[in-house]
């Protein structure tokens, strides 16, 4: 598979090459910055692009207008955008016109190699995986603005916040030592809650909780 | 400057509609006189009492001059007064008999005026009971003394309507009374007057001098002149009148000119400053106003000597330079114990005499130095405020560098040791326990890695420098455990130090409400308006906070006071707590 890097601090590219490599991926190009980002990506066509959100010259978020940009223009290219914080407001961005091959991920969440070549290969496959701090962040919003969620038990809400993640039923399971019908039982009943149509394909449920929370 | 004035230009405002009055009235009075005269319904010949009525209104129209100059300064008034009683004098040749008894029995008040106006000038005040005596006396011989003038001669009032019989003797004999006490009036007055030009300098001494002899002898003059001029001379009565009036009219002209010229200018304004400083502090104008008044020059400034900086500044507290040569305005400093305190800045071409300028700055010496006082408080607190908002400013620059450093340095090296320690872990070679050990320090360095993110988030939101105000807000609100409620009011960016003081208000009222208020809803609000940003952080909590209460709250309050702000809290015992904070801020 195909990628494209975009970050500006030179030990990190490296970094991030080597456990690009080591997960079966091909860098075909590493940016330092977010105009060569967007040249790169136009003119080599990657399956996914990984980019940090804070690049040069401004050191804002240049490396999510990119992202965005990428996204617009050629929306066949999966992205993961990292950051060292989260913000909802740059998820809402992203997500903003599809969330289908979208990633957002604290940068620490590199080091835990397997894991993060997981989820990127899940998104090159047009899933959605959100950080688990975003995720929090979108429930404890969503949660103080609608009465939905109020009715939620605390474990339903585990339940969502792994299934914003996009975790499978099977993960969910095994993350919270229950079984896979207890899992199936607590979906159909946030489902209830929420008002969302009942789906059993992984990624459009992901969607459905993230539209949710995210509204 | 102008809005300073307040009471004391009113005041000001209202006397020169007085005078304006008083000057029109005099002038229609003086008209239908003349009119009267040139219609030949009068006796005499025309040009004689046309005369009449121009010494009234000579002597109106110098006292105005010199009331509304100095409008403190008694003589103007006095020279009015004489104005009026030569228009009433003028009336003698009315053939309306209760006019011309009224100016028949007020014939010789033009002189008690004079002698008046030489007893109180420079100043218009009498000061001392010998003085008030002969004054009194002066008035007594014109006003009373004159009695037996008419009251013993019907010839004196148009068919003797004010004489009681005639009795020429009488007549004679009281004339000859009333003409002694005169002159032994004019004799005490010349004594007063001649102790008080020993004790003047030799400067005023040859002002006041003329000027009194001028005055007496016009007195002397009018009452001997048909006695010893006419015999002399053989002029005509109506000449020797003439003449009598001539002497009369120079009286105000050389007066008003003493008080406003040349020495006696000097005298009159620091009367008027003097008169300045013993008016209640909260009535009179400001100095500033005051000399300018004085010295009849509006574009008077005045700079205050900052000797610890070896600057001047003005009443605000503001740095200013004295006018350079040639640039049409001139200075001159004061000094108080041989100290400089300042300087008067002021029209070198409106005003030759800078002595005159020092003089009237030594009077109010003491006072500027207070109001030097002033504004050198003024000066030393607005530099205390640019140097805590430097300081604030300084804080702010070092909590984005080491922020920023953070992120480049500490935070990036974190990633790096936690990747190696993984790929450390997935080594060919590795035995399992090792395996663990590497995955357990990839672990504990990710728990190192999100407290370090806390801390660089406390130190200096991201969201803050990457967005503005509005996205920290609303981020800050995202990351609150109780129902919060958001209502934001601004929009772009809002200059950093206002968009900083602004975050951190908002987060330490969050914190507060979260940590001690047991709050079950909160509510913060941003609204910019009219050059103001407001923030508004309500809580639904046990109330009870104080203004004092915690670091946090305090340093909050500097923040705020530093960019001129306020901060109020409103909490109740058990009513919730709401904080507003007010941020001048131009959008």
């Amino acid at each position: 598979m195909r990628v494209v890097i975009g970050e500006d601090e030179a030990l990190l590219r490296e970094g991030l090459t080597l456990v690009l490599k080591q997960g079966g991926f091909e860098v075909v190009a590493a940016a330092g910055d977010a105009d060569q980002l967007v040249r790169d990506a136009q003119r080599l066509q990657p399956e996914l692009v990984v980019t940090d959100i804070r690049m040069p010259p401004g050191y804002t978020d240049e490396g999510l207008q990119a992202a965005v940009e990428i996204r617009r223009t050629m929306p066949q290219i999966a992205i993961v955008a990292l950051s060292q914080h989260l913000q909802h407001q740059y998820a809402s961005e992203l997500l903003a016109d599809q969330a289908a091959g979208v990633g957002y991920l604290l940068k620490q969440r590199i080091a835990d190699i397997p894991t993060f070549c997981a989820d990127l290969k899940r998104v090159c496959d047009g899933g959605t995986v959100l950080d688990p701090e975003v995720v929090a962040l979108m429930v404890t919003r969503a949660r103080n603005e609608q009465d939905g969620l109020q009715r939620l038990t605390g474990r339903q809400l585990d339940v969502l916040a792994l299934m914003a993640e996009g975790r499978s039923n099977a993960s969910i399971a095994s993350t919270l030592s229950i079984s896979a019908k207890a899992v199936v039982w607590h979906v159909s009943h946030i489902y209830d809650e929420l008002g969302l149509p009942a789906s059993n394909d992984d990624n459009r449920r992901v969607l459905a909780v993230i539209r949710y929370l995210d509204r | 400057m102008r809005t300073e004035l307040g009471q004391g230009r009113s005041r000001r405002g209202s006397l020169k509609w007085a005078l304006i009055l008083l000057a029109l009235t005099s002038a229609l009075i003086a008209a239908v006189e003349i009119a009267v005269f040139a219609d030949g319904d009068a006796f005499g010949p025309v040009w004689v009492n046309v005369l009449y009525a121009g010494a009234g209104l000579t002597y109106v129209t110098a006292g105005l001059v010199g009331w509304w100059r100095r409008p403190s300064n008694g003589l103007g008034v006095i020279m009015v007064f004489g104005g009026v009683s030569w228009l009433i004098v003028s009336l003698s040749s009315f053939e309306i008999p209760a006019l011309a008894a009224l100016a028949v029995v007020l014939a010789t008040l033009p002189l008690a005026v004079v002698v008046h106006l030489v007893m109180a000038f420079p100043s218009g005040r009498l000061r001392s009971r010998a003085r008030r005596w002969t004054v009194a006396f002066g008035y007594f011989v014109c006003l009373v003394l004159e009695i037996p003038l008419y009251v013993f001669a019907p010839a004196a009032s148009s068919n003797g309507i004010l004489a009681a019989g005639d009795h020429p003797h009488l007549a004679t004999v009281g004339g000859w009374i009333q003409r002694g006490a005169g002159a032994s009036c004019v004799v005490v007055a010349v004594a007063l007057l001649g102790a008080q030009l020993r004790r003047a300098t030799s400067a005023q001494r040859r002002v006041l001098g003329p000027l009194y002899f001028y005055g007496l002898g016009a007195v002397l003059f009018v009452p001997v002149a048909p006695d010893v001029i006419q015999p002399l001379t053989g002029l005509s009565n109506n000449a020797i009148g003439a003449l009598q009036v001539a002497v009369l009219i120079g009286v105000p002209l050389a007066f008003v000119a003493g008080m406003l010229l040349g020495g006696f200018a000097r005298a009159g304004e620091i009367q008027e400053l003097g008169a300045w400083l013993g008016a209640n502090a909260s009535a009179r104008p400001s100095l500033q106003r005051a000399l300018a008044n004085a010295l009849g020059d509006d574009s008077v400034r005045l700079a205050y000597w900052v000797a610890k900086r070896g600057v001047y500044i003005d009443g605000r507290g503001r740095q200013i330079e004295l006018p350079g040569p040639g640039s049409g305005r001139a200075h001159v400093t004061i000094e108080l114990e041989r100290r400089c305190i300042g300087a008067i800045v002021y029209d070198a071409v409106l005003i030759a005499d800078s002595e005159l300028v020092a003089a009237a700055g030594r009077v109010v010496a003491i006072a500027l130095d207070r109001e030097r006082l002033t504004a050198d408080l003024l000066a030393s607190r607005e530099a205390l405020r640019r140097s805590r908002d430097r300081v604030l400013r300084a804080g702010d620059r070092e909590r984005r560098r080491i922020a920023r450093n953070l992120h480049d340095g500490l935070q990036v090296k974190l990633v790096l040791l936690a990747l190696e320690s993984q790929r450390l872990a997935g080594q060919a070679g590795a035995t399992p326990a090792i395996a663990e050990a590497a995955v357990a320090l990839r672990a504990h360095i990710d728990l190192a890695a999100a407290e370090l993110r806390e801390l660089v988030h406390d130190v200096m939101p991201a969201p803050l420098i990457e967005r503005g105000l509005g996205a920290a807000t609303r981020d800050l609100v995202d990351r609150m455990p109780v129902p919060t409620r958001l209502d934001l009011g601004v929009n772009g960016m809002l200059p950093e130090p206002v968009s900083t003081a602004a975050y951190f208000v908002v987060a330490e009222a969050l914190t507060n409400a979260v940590k001690h208020a047991q709050a079950s809803s909160l509510s913060v609000r941003l609204t910019h308006h009219e050059g103001a940003l407001t923030i508004e952080v309500s809580d639904d909590g046990i109330g009870g906070v104080a203004a004092g209460d915690g670091l946090g709250l305090r340093s909050l309050a500097d923040r705020i006071d530093v960019l001129g702000g306020r901060l109020r809290i409103d909490s109740p015992d058990g009513q919730g707590t709401q904080i507003v904070a007010e941020l001048p801020c131009e959008s």
